[in-house]
C-alpha cells in the first residue's frame, strides 16, 4: 500500500508538535506500507521561507519530496487579516485570504497531490489549519484522511474549515475531548475516526542524579519542558509559583526546558536552562516531583505522555480540556483552574510521596496501554483496513 | 519503573486519598473545596486595602495661635485649666477607654473592611466563571442553532418531496383510471368483433355448402 504524509514542515531539526508526530508516525508506518513524505522546503513555521533543497531526499529511511512556498507569510499581514477575521463580520472570502496568507502556499505540492492521486492508496494529511490540508483534501477527498491536531483555539471557529471537517474518509483524532469539538463543531459524525495519539519512546537510561550533578540543583523540583510564551500559560505560571513560594515557604524550585520568548523572572529557584538534548530532557524528568503543564492550548501534550511513560506525575492546567480530560481518564495527574486550585493541588502533590508514585503509575499504566508504539500502528492500520471494507 | 503501587487510605492536607481506586476527579472536588474554603491570605492581594498601621490616628490638637493680648476668655480658660490641673490624671484616666474604643473600633472596621475585598475578589472570581459558562453556554447555543437550521432545511427539502410524491401518486391514479375506461372500451370492442368473426363463420360455411352442394 502506497501512502503519502502530507505536512508543513517535515525535518529531523524540526520539534514542532504536529511536525514531530509526523515524522514519527511516517517512520513507523514505514514498516507496514510504501510511505512517503510530501511537505515542504520551509524550516521556519513563521514565514514559511525556503531553507531545505527542492527535490527527493531520504529521512531515516523515509522518502521525503519538498515543494517550495514561493510566497513566503508577512507575518504583519498575517496578524491583521487573522485579527480582522477574528473579531468582525466577514465572507467565506476573507477567510480563504486569511488562510492564503496563513501558508504554507506551495501549488507545487497541490499539483503534485493532483496529478499523482492514482499513485496513492492514501493521504494522511497533518494540521486541518494549514493550505496544504484545506486544498490538499478538497483535491483527493476520497482518499484523504486528517489528523486534525486541533486545539481549541479560536480560529477553529471560521466557517470554512466546517465544511473542510465533513469532507476526509477518515479521521485520526489525538483524544477524545478533539473528536468531541470536531464533532460539535461540524456534524461530521458520519465521518469515520479513531482517537490514536502519538507514541513516543524514553530512554531506559533517564538518571536523575546525572541531571543534579550536571546542572547543580539539589532541591526538588518541578519540570516545564516546552517553548515558553503566553499560549502556553506564561507568565500565569511564574506569579502562580513566585505566589505559592510567598505563601508557603516551600523550597521547591521551578526548572524551565524550553526556549523562551518571554522574559524571565530572576528569583532563586526559577532555572531556565533553555533548549537542551532529549537525553537532559528525559534525566530531568526522571528527577522531577511533577512535571507542570500550564498551557490553555493543547491538542495532545507529548511531554505529559512522556512523563507519564517515566511514571511522574503531572499538574496540568484546567483550562485545557484535553490535559484535564487526559488527567481523569489516567488517573495520573491533577489540574488547577485558579490560583487557590493550583496551591491547594500542589501542596497535595508536594505533601505526599505516595500520592505522586501513584499518580505516576498510573499515568505510566494508561501510557502503556494507549501510547505504544504498538498501539499507535495497530490503529492507524485498523482505520484503513475499515476504510478498505467501505470500498 | 517497578515502583510498587500504594494502597490504603491517607488524609494528605486535608485531602483523603483512596489509594485502592485512586480517583483524580474525587480528589479535585475535594481540592476544589478546600480551595473555596481557604481564607484569603492577609499578605496575598496587591490590592488598593489600607495596610493595617495606616489606621487613621485621631486628629492632631489645634495649634495654639501665636500668644498675644489674652482676652477675658482666655484668661478664664487660663484659670479653670490651672484650678483643673490636680485632676488631670483622672481625667486622662477617664479618656483612655474612649480612645481604647476607637482604635477598637478602627481596627474592627479595617478587619471588615478586609474580608469585603475578600469577598468582592471571590464574587469576581464567580462572576468570572459565571461569564466563562453563559459565554461557552452561547457558543453552545450557537452551535446547535446552526446544527438546527441544517435540518430544518432537510426538513423542508423533505415535504417538498412529499408534496411532490403526492400530486404524482393523484397523477398516477388519473391516468391508471383512464387506462381502465380505454380498456373497458377496447374489451366491449373486441367482443363485437369476435361476433362478427362468429357471423362471417357461420356465413362461410353456408357459402360453402351451398357452392359445393
Amino acid at each position: 500500500m502506497n501512502v503519502a504524509f502530507v505536512v508543513q514542515r517535515y525535518g529531523l531539526d524540526i520539534n514542532g508538535g504536529a511536525e514531530l508526530h509526523c515524522r514519527w508516525v511516517a517512520e513507523h508506518m514505514a514498516r507496514h506500507w510504501n510511505v512517503e513524505v510530501l511537505t515542504t522546503r520551509a524550516h521556519d513555521y513563521v514565514t514559511w521561507a525556503d531553507y531545505y533543497p527542492a527535490g527527493t531526499e531520504t529521512v531515516n529511511g523515509v522518502i521525503v519530496r519538498r515543494f517550495s512556498v514561493p510566497r513566503p507569510r508577512d507575518p504583519e499581514r498575517f496578524g491583521r487579516l487573522q485579527s480582522f477575521i477574528l473579531e468582525r463580520e466577514h465572507s467565506e472570502k476573507d477567510e480563504l485570504d486569511w488562510l492564503e496568507e496563513e501558508g504554507p502556499t506551495s501549488p507545487e505540492l497541490l499539483e503534485f497531490i493532483r496529478r499523482h492521486a492514482d499513485d496513492y492508496d492514501y493521504f494522511i494529511f497533518f494540521s486541518y489549519r494549514y493550505w496544504h490540508s484545506y486544498w490538499g483534501i478538497r483535491s483527493v477527498p476520497k482518499k484523504a484522511i486528517l489528523v486534525p491536531t486541533a486545539e481549541h483555539d479560536p480560529v477553529i471557529d471560521l466557517k470554512f474549515f466546517k465544511d473542510l471537517f465533513r469532507l476526509p474518509r477518515a479521521f485520526v483524532y489525538n483524544s477524545e475531548e478533539e473528536r468531541a469539538m470536531i464533532q460539535t463543531l461540524s456534524g461530521n459524525q458520519s465521518v469515520p475516526g479513531i482517537v490514536t495519539g502519538v507514541g513516543t519512546e524514553v530512554p531506559a537510561d533517564a538518571d536523575a542524579g546525572r541531571f543534579r550533578e550536571n546542572h547543580g540543583i539539589r532541591k526538588p523540583y518541578l519540570l516545564y519542558l516546552g517553548r515558553i510564551d503566553q499560549n502556553k500559560g506564561f507568565p500565569q505560571l511564574f506569579d502562580y509559583f513566585l505566589k505559592f513560594k510567598k505563601e508557603t515557604g516551600s523550597d521547591v524550585g521551578l526548572v524551565l526546558i524550553g526556549n523562551s520568548i518571554l522574559p524571565i523572572p530572576r528569583h532563586p529557584d526559577i532555572f531556565s536552562l533553555g533548549f537542551r538534548p532529549e537525553q537532559d530532557k528525559f534525566d530531568a524528568l526522571a528527577g522531577a516531583e511533577a512535571l507542570i503543564m500550564p498551557s490553555f492550548y493543547e491538542s495532545l501534550s507529548m511531554v505529559t505522555l512522556e512523563a507519564w511513560a517515566l511514571g511522574r506525575p503531572v499538574l496540568a492546567n484546567a483550562r485545557c480540556e484535553v490535559l484535564q480530560g487526559q488527567c481523569r481518564r489516567s488517573n495520573g495527574g491533577l489540574y488547577y483552574e485558579n490560583y487557590s486550585e493550583f496551591k491547594e493541588s500542589l501542596k497535595l502533590l508536594l505533601a505526599s510521596d505516595r500520592l505522586r508514585r501513584a499518580l505516576g503509575e498510573n499515568g505510566r499504566r494508561y501510557f502503556e496501554a494507549n501510547y505504544t508504539w504498538d498501539t499507535i500502528e495497530g490503529k492507524y492500520l485498523e482505520i484503513v483496513r475499515r476504510l478498505e471494507e467501505e470500498l | 519503573m517497578d515502583a510498587e503501587t500504594p494502597s490504603g487510605k491517607e488524609t494528605v492536607e486535608g485531602i483523603e486519598i483512596d489509594y485502592d481506586k485512586l480517583d483524580v476527579a474525587a480528589i479535585m472536588d475535594q481540592v476544589k473545596r478546600a480551595a473555596a474554603l481557604a481564607p484569603v491570605e492577609p499578605s496575598e492581594p496587591p490590592r488598593e486595602e489600607p495596610p493595617a498601621a495606616s489606621i487613621q490616628p485621631p486628629a492632631p490638637a489645634p495649634v495654639a495661635p501665636p500668644p498675644s493680648k489674652p482676652g477675658l476668655k482666655e484668661i478664664l480658660k487660663l484659670k479653670l485649666s490651672r484650678a483643673m490641673r490636680p485632676f488631670a490624671p483622672v481625667i486622662r484616666f477617664l479618656g483612655l477607654p474612649l480612645h481604647e474604643e476607637i482604635q477598637a473600633t478602627w481596627t474592627e472596621i479595617a478587619r471588615i473592611s478586609r474580608r469585603q475585598d475578600e469577598f468582592s475578589e471571590r464574587l469576581d472570581r464567580v462572576l468570572e466563571k459565571i461569564d466563562q459558562r453563559f459565554s461557552d453556554s452561547a457558543a453552545n447555543f450557537d452551535r446547535f442553532r446552526d446544527r438546527l437550521d441544517v435540518r430544518l432545511e432537510d426538513l423542508d427539502r423533505s415535504i417538498e418531496y412529499i408534496r411532490l410524491l403526492h400530486t404524482l401518486e393523484h397523477n398516477l391514479v388519473v391516468e391508471i383510471t383512464k387506462l381502465r375506461i380505454e380498456f373497458e372500451g377496447l374489451k366491449s370492442k373486441a367482443r363485437i368483433l369476435e361476433k362478427d368473426l362468429d357471423a362471417q363463420q357461420q356465413r362461410e360455411k353456408v357459402l360453402e355448402k351451398r357452392l359445393l352442394s
